[in-house]
């Protein structure tokens, strides 16, 4: 006993040294209204439409995030003076049609917002970006990891981004068999309405870079896409993703690199600082003003792959809410029955979706259990429609 | 009895008239095991001298001892050494006497002659030296008169030739200053004529040389953990006096952290700091081991980035513009285990000296500050030795005698066991491995009295991986040999040779085609001769060259195995000389007006074999901007930079307690260290000066007023400081630093400019001790390269990441009894500037933060007690083992600093975190022992 309060102590103080301890930090001074020009986006030169999304920054303690320019006008120019003109498709995006453009040649991005300033790009060369070889994955004793192999039979392109989009079917902690019929009782619930299997989906949110600058050979061998821990439910039956992979220059790839470790790596000892950034785009009318963002041009190739939970070890999904399950009678016990099936569950809209039946002795249902929709309705969080590319 | 003392004393100087003319014979005995009767059989049939011996009294004793050719008074020496015999020898008549116990003295007692009147001296019958001095005599194969060792206080010393009128005017009196028990020098104590101002203070190896009016003087002498003690002399003509001194016995006793109290006030050097390990020792430290390095950041104007950082700034110099040497050893890496423990061992380190305004000329190299850390001596007399029990380290040291009171040697060395502690983590950080050992070896040896070695070497290895695949190690290798020789009693001199090597190395092997292998290592091979001469007692001369052979590895990556496709990549490896030569003369103008005035001339050559790119005049560096690119040979010179630099100081008494100081640097720095951390890490670059990278230059004036109070037990002091900093190196946004060729086109000059007032209030004695220190600070960096490209700030002054304007520490000690001490340190700063975020947009999926200006904010300020309770063990002399316990609390509050801030997106938002090391009240216990 006494060795075991020792363990304790030790591993107390070693962990509160090794660990050291990470508190929330909002200075108050964050409050500069600062309104720079933010671009998205890269110059489709294959056979897709080009979309850039303009956006103004925000204060940190704003709480939106994406804060559109509208009303600006964007047009793509090629080094040989032939112009593109991009249209918008609201929400500050701007598309143009497919262009298949010439990957011999350089292209920037020209840009006019509605406040009457001029933004340039510097002209960037067109990158073919080389096929994805193939989409893996390799399991690890805590979940599954994601990633990437290609290559560049010509031994040019060495530096490559990627995104994606994530699909997965997952289910309600519980099953409802029964509705309302919406006047004096509830019914089986019929396969059309059913709310147990869904479709989730998300996208990149943290930036995939990999470069084979320092091989001898231009390949990417396993980088890592993204990894999924053995208790998420994006594997709990059927996993799909769809990775898109951009060739890069190496001016790009440093931009991308320092956008990283910027947003995504700072904080543990040997990290380096932040440090500032400067993009490829500038304001022709006022050149001290910044601008965020880097303009690159090339063709994008993607690849789909899914995986399904039966390839994977017996993992147990961690359902993301605490569920329990409630039971209402045609007939409460105590003393002065009610009809608990008629006050909770019959009513709607009704935040009690009913699971199954409760039987007693006789052939009818003598009540029902139900839970909340984020234990019993999956379509809270997904979609019940199953994507067009869904197989 | 006093005719038995008058008789010896005749008999004594008959020998000190006759010694020169009877050369001693030498003979060779073997003794087994042997009696006291035979031993003195042989001796007397060997010897032709005759014993008178009670035998009765030696019955107990049986002697072993061989030797081969010895001088008598060797034999007896080793024979009887650690005994309670004793021997005297009289040479004229040819006889020995042996006693037990009570020692023949041929010496009188001082105030014998009571009608002794002070300025007859042609009257006072001498008091000749005891027998140990004529054993030194015979010691000595030395055609000089040999040092006279002084051990008792009530005695007159008689030094150089006896004339029967002292001529008036000065001699020069020089000797060592050693402890009696262990025969190590010590180094800094102060030797003060009684009633004069006249002092000096002990060398590095123990020496003094004073320059004092011929007559009788009395010396007094202090030392860091000794008795004050005093030496009578009557000074005849120049000679050498070597004075023995006894240890504090209870080592809490006495805290000094300067090395004579008078030297503060007195010495011409300003913004130097020195501490003393027993000092040291009582500062809390994280994890309860003395830390040599978080002691010196209590200091005024010495600051540190963060908490896990040994790395430390002075006076607004960066991380690597401070020289580290370890027994005159470049350290590049002056830390283990993250920094949580700094890279020299506590328990064999004698003392630290920093040096942060007044730089001595025979420094440099570098723009702020030179530490300069010396080992203890091996014990010259008995072996002995320490072992220390801390949480995560344990130590051992060894000392003794190689050849007794001749060569000694020093051993220490230091591990971790923290792997295990580590494992017991949770999963996520128990994969992480950390652990580091150190060895130094000392050995020095005496060759006569003018000549001695010293040889010192260190090494130290250190190796982490955090919840990683990628494993890093670093560690120091030093060696060097140094002869320290006396010319005469004017001129001495140090000569060193030496080899100094960092390195470090990265490994991947988690992916099969992209693992790798990282090395990089900085070597460099140093050779020196300082000299100093005496000139008068007013007037001191250094002067001394010395040479920097460097040699740089600039990274190296190898393919892991073979499976990796890494094409092998190495940076072409630099090559320069560094040499100096310099002069300086310390000149008293008056008693109470000193200068001490420098120059240091450097050359610096660039060597091959190297090819270099030569960039278009005003035009960034950039590769479309390469003019030429030439290829040199091995060793051909491709660039020379040269600099005088001035060290100058003065210092004016306005009275016996107070003086004022002034003092102005000029420094120049060849070597320069790229970091993109805020931490010495294992990944940062040294860059060597060439073509396209200028030396840093820098230059300091400085201000000082100086007083001590409560009969010099409290020391004062405020100094001022403007400091300027050219051709820092500053690195680009998005700068790649290792394994680059063409590191010039990724780093840009900045200019520097710092400023600051440091307060000093230290406590040396009494009950309660320790020191009180605050300094007001602002170091900027301004980016001043116009054909750099990107300008940070837009070329404004901004501050730097170590500027901390508020900086206040206290360090106390407080004695109950001799056994018992608490310890109490408290700091409190201004938080570091960093590079705020100032806007959030939206890119590729997620929320992201766009910076401010470089260093516009301020992390918050930064507030630490720690305590710590010292238990020494009983203090019996003569007992096997001496323990101590430590045990405290650091963070006794528990305020959880910010080491760093930062903001971090996570599923879209972005939220901003601050980063603690120490969170919470940390308890440690170290146990010591010492045999």
């Amino acid at each position: 006993m006494k060795k075991n309060g020792k363990y304790i102590i030790w591993c107390g103080i070693i962990a509160m040294w090794a660990l050291g301890c990470k508190k929330p930090y909002t200075p108050n001074v964050i409050s500069s209204n600062n309104n720079y020009l933010v671009v998205e986006g890269v110059i489709n030169t294959g056979g897709d439409s080009t979309v850039i999304r303009l956006s103004r920054t925000v204060n940190l303690s704003s709480g939106v995030t994406i804060n559109p320019e509208l009303n600006a006008t964007v047009i793509i120019q090629s080094d040989q003076n032939q112009t593109y003109s991009l249209h918008s498709i609201g929400n500050g995006q701007y598309a143009s049609t497919p262009l298949t453009l010439d990957n011999t040649r350089k292209y920037r991005l020209s840009i006019g917002t509605s406040d009457g300033k001029a933004f340039l790009s510097d002209y960037v060369p067109a990158i073919a970006t080389p096929p994805i070889d193939s989409v893996g994955f390799t399991i690890l004793n805590n979940g599954v990891q994601i990633y990437v192999n290609t290559h560049d039979p010509n031994n040019n392109t060495h530096y490559y981004r990627w995104d994606y989009n994530e699909t997965w079917i997952f289910h309600a902690k519980y099953d409802s068999e029964y509705i309302s019929n919406d006047s004096t009782d509830v019914v089986p619930r019929s396969p059309d309405k059913q709310i147990y299997q869904c479709w989730g989906s998300g996208i990149s949110t943290v930036i995939t870079l990999g470069s084979s600058a320092k091989l001898s050979q231009d390949v990417i061998y396993q980088s890592p896409i993204i990894f999924i821990p053995s208790t998420s439910e994006k594997i709990e039956s059927r996993y799909s993703i769809l990775l898109k992979q951009y060739a890069m220059t190496s001016d790009g790839y440093n931009y991308y690199t320092i956008l990283k470790k910027n947003t995504e790596q700072l904080g543990s000892i040997f990290d380096a600082q932040p440090s500032q950034l400067t993009g490829n785009i500038h304001c022709t009318t006022d050149a001290t003003l910044p601008v965020i963002g880097y303009i690159s041009a090339g063709t994008v190739q993607q690849k789909r792959v899914y995986i399904n939970n039966s390839q994977l070890p017996t993992w147990q999904p961690t359902y993301p809410y605490t569920c329990g399950l409630d039971t209402a009678f045609y007939a409460s016990k105590g003393p002065n029955p009610v009809n608990q099936v008629l006050q909770n569950l019959v009513p709607q809209p009704n935040s009690n979706i009913t699971i199954y039946a409760v039987f007693g002795n006789g052939p009818n249902p003598i009540g029902y259990t139900y839970s909340d929709p984020d234990c019993a309705d999956c379509s809270i969080r997904g979609s019940l429609t199953k994507p067009s590319f869904w197989q | 009895m006093k005719r038995a003392y008058l008789f010896i004393i005749f008999l004594f100087i008959v020998k000190l008239v006759s010694a020169q003319n009877t050369p001693e014979k030498n003979i060779s005995v073997n003794f087994q095991q042997t009696k006291i009767e035979a031993f003195v059989d042989e001796l007397e049939a060997k010897s032709g001298y005759h014993f008178y011996v009670d035998t009765a009294q030696f019955d107990s004793l049986k002697i072993t001892l061989q030797v081969n050719d010895k001088p008598l008074a060797a034999i007896l020496g080793m024979a009887f050494n650690n005994t309670i015999y004793h021997y005297t020898i009289i040479p004229e008549a040819a006889q020995v006497f042996l006693t037990k116990g009570k020692q023949i003295k041929t010496g009188l007692a001082s105030g014998y002659f009571n009608n002794t009147r002070p300025g007859h001296n042609n009257q006072v019958l001498p008091g000749v030296a005891a027998a140990t001095a004529v054993t030194a005599t015979e010691f000595s194969g030395d055609k000089e008169a040999p040092a006279t060792e002084a051990t008792i206080e009530n005695k007159t010393y008689e030094i150089g030739l006896k004339t029967n009128n002292i001529q008036p005017g000065n001699s020069i009196l020089s000797g060592y200053v050693k402890d009696i028990k262990s025969g190590e020098s010590v180094v800094g104590a102060s030797i003060v004529v009684a009633d004069t101002k006249t002092g000096v203070v002990t060398d590095q190896f123990g020496y003094y040389t004073i320059t004092l009016p011929r007559g009788r003087q009395t010396l007094i002498i202090h030392g860091i953990g000794m008795r004050d003690t005093k030496r009578q002399i009557i000074l005849y003509s120049e000679g050498r006096l070597n004075i023995e001194m006894q240890e504090q016995v209870f080592a809490l006793k006495e805290v000094k952290i300067s090395a004579d109290k008078v030297a503060n006030v007195r010495s011409t050097e300003m913004g130097t700091n020195k501490l003393d390990i027993k000092s040291i020792k009582q500062v809390p430290a994280v994890f309860g081991e003395a830390d040599i390095l978080r002691v010196v950041l209590t200091l005024p104007g010495v600051q540190s980035v963060g908490e896990a950082t040994t790395g430390f700034n002075v006076r607004g110099g960066s991380a690597d513009q401070n020289l580290i040497l370890l027994n005159d050893a470049t350290i590049y890496n002056p830390s283990h285990f993250f920094g949580f423990f700094s890279a020299f061992d506590p328990d064999i380190v004698k003392d630290v000296e920093l040096y942060k305004s007044s730089i001595p000329e025979k420094y440099g190299g570098r723009l702020a500050s030179v530490l300069d850390v010396t080992d203890r001596e091996g014990n010259k007399k008995l072996f002995t030795g320490t072992a220390g029990i801390g949480l995560l380290t344990s130590r051992i040291n060894i000392e003794g005698p190689i050849i007794k009171d001749k060569t000694s040697f020093i051993l220490g060395a230091r591990t971790s066991y923290s792997d295990w502690l580590l494992s017991m983590l949770p999963e996520e950080y128990k994969h992480s491995e950390a652990s580091f050992y150190d060895v130094n070896l000392g050995i020095s040896h005496q060759i006569n009295d003018k000549n001695n070695i010293y040889v010192n070497g260190y090494l130290s290895h250190d190796q982490f991986k955090l919840n990683s695949d990628t494993a890093y190690s670093y560690g120091n290798k030093n060696a060097n040999i140094k002869w320290k020789h006396n010319f005469n009693d004017k001129l001495f001199s140090v000569f060193l040779v030496g080899y100094d090597r960092y390195q470090y190395s990265v490994s991947s092997d988690a992916n099969p085609v992209n693992g790798y292998n990282l090395n990089y290592n900085i070597n460099q091979s140093n050779l020196k001769a300082d000299f100093t001469y005496y000139v008068t007692r007013k007037n001191t001369i250094d002067f001394g060259l010395s040479s920097i052979y460097y040699k740089l590895h600039s990274g190296d990556e190898e393919p892991y195995n073979n499976k990796s496709l890494v094409v092998p990549d190495v940076v072409p490896a630099e090559q320069a000389l560094e040499s100096a030569l310099y002069f300086g003369d310390k000149y008293d103008i008056t008693p109470n007006f000193t200068v001490d005035l420098g120059v240091r001339y450097s050359i610096y050559n660039y060597l091959g074999a190297q090819t270099v790119d030569y960039y278009a005049p005003n035009l960034p560096k950039q590769s479309s901007n390469v003019l030429d690119s030439v290829t040199y040979g091995k060793n051909k010179v491709i660039k020379t930079y040269s600099r005088p630099e001035i060290r100058a100081s003065a210092r004016y008494n306005l009275n016996d307690n107070t003086s004022l100081k002034a003092s102005y640097n000029t420094l120049t720095q060849y070597i320069h260290l790229l970091s993109n951390t805020t931490a010495i890490s294992p990944t940062d670059v040294y860059k060597l000066s060439d073509p396209n990278i200028k030396p840093q230059t820098g230059d300091q004036v400085s201000l000082g007023i100086y007083k001590n109070l409560q009969s010099n037990t409290i020391e004062t002091s405020v100094e001022v400081y403007y400091k300027r900093i050219r051709n820092y190196l500053d690195y680009k946004s998005g700068a790649t630093l290792l394994l680059n060729d063409h590191i010039e086109q990724d780093v840009i000059n900045t200019q520097g400019k710092a400023y600051g007032v440091e307060f000093l209030v230290k406590k040396t004695e009494g009950k309660l001790n320790g020191w009180v220190s605050y300094t007001y600070s602002r170091t900027f960096l301004r980016q001043d390269d116009p054909y750099a490209g990107e300008l940070i700030n837009n070329g404004n002054y901004y501050p730097a990441n170590y500027d901390k304007p508020n900086d206040f520490n206290f360090t106390g000690n407080y004695r109950f009894t001799h056994r018992y001490s608490v310890s109490l340190n408290v700091v409190y700063s201004t938080g570091r500037p960093i590079t705020l975020p100032v806007a959030k947009y939206y890119y590729d999926n997620a929320e992201r933060v766009y910076y401010s200006d470089r260093n516009a904010y301020r992390i918050p300020d930064y507030f630490r007690s720690d305590f710590s309770v010292n238990i020494e063990g009983n203090h019996k002399v003569h007992q096997r083992f001496h323990n101590s316990w430590t045990f405290g609390v650091y963070n006794l509050t528990g305020r959880a600093n910010a080491y760093s801030t930062y903001f971090t997106e996570q599923g879209g938002s972005i939220n901003g975190y601050q980063l603690s090391i120490f969170a919470k009240p940390i308890p440690f216990i170290n146990y010591n022992i010492r045999f």
